[in-house]
């Protein structure tokens, strides 16, 4: 193990945590979207 | 571990001789000895070359083939080789997720579509802040993949949205 596949492997770590950052946020995004397509809105009838 | 692109899975692939349909019968064969389910010989024909060339991420299933047919073909001879092929694919995987991301203007027009429409759950500033939080994440994201290609010393930062 070089300080070379060291520093991949902390590249490739950082990448994969901001990923599942930008993930989380735009799943919240579109379930905020989801919610106000829900039937509750409707008219009952 | 000098290489560890998705071009790896090539690379292992030719350095037992093997071509894609072959890669294919060894897929099917390592699935039907551990009773998975994978697809049939045309499709992964297809797939193969996609997951060689990093568009596509093989799912976990198929990972895990993989690190079996190439453990298996070096005899348990090289650990390093096969952690070497597990970090290989983790690779290929977060690229693909990165590839996958929606770019900036699309996280814009989720937020706005967002505001646009009164929630209980979220203040329209809390909103903001998550698309903001988002679209900073996203440059982050760019900027070290832009860091990845550089160390292995590919061109292949296509996958950064922004």
């Amino acid at each position: 193990m070089t300080a070379r596949d060291d520093k991949i492997k902390q590249v490739v770590a950082e990448l994969d945590r901001h990923i599942a950052e930008v993930e989380a946020n735009v799943a919240i995004l579109k379930a905020l979207l989801a919610d106000g397509e829900s039937p509750g809105e409707e008219d009952p009838l | 571990m000098t290489d560890v692109t998705s071009q790896t899975l090539r690379q292992w692939r030719e350095a037992q001789g093997w071509d894609v349909p072959r890669m294919a019968r060894e897929l099917r064969k390592a699935a039907r000895d551990t009773g998975e389910d994978v697809a049939a010989h045309h499709g992964l024909v297809k797939m193969i070359p996609q997951w060689e060339r990093g568009n596509r991420a093989p799912r976990e299933r198929y990972r895990l083939l993989y690190l079996k047919i190439f453990q298996d073909a070096l005899g348990g001879r090289s650990q390093g080789m096969a952690l070497g092929m597990e970090f290989a694919l983790r690779l290929a995987e977060v690229r693909s997720r990165a590839a996958s991301l929606p770019g900036p203007g699309q996280i814009g027009a989720l937020e706005a579509a967002a505001l646009a429409k009164p929630k209980k759950t979220l203040t329209p500033a809390e909103i903001r802040a998550l698309a903001a939080e988002a679209i900073a994440h996203l440059h982050k994201v760019a900027a070290k993949l832009t860091e990845l290609s550089a160390l292995l010393g590919d061109d292949q930062a296509e996958a950064g949205q922004p």
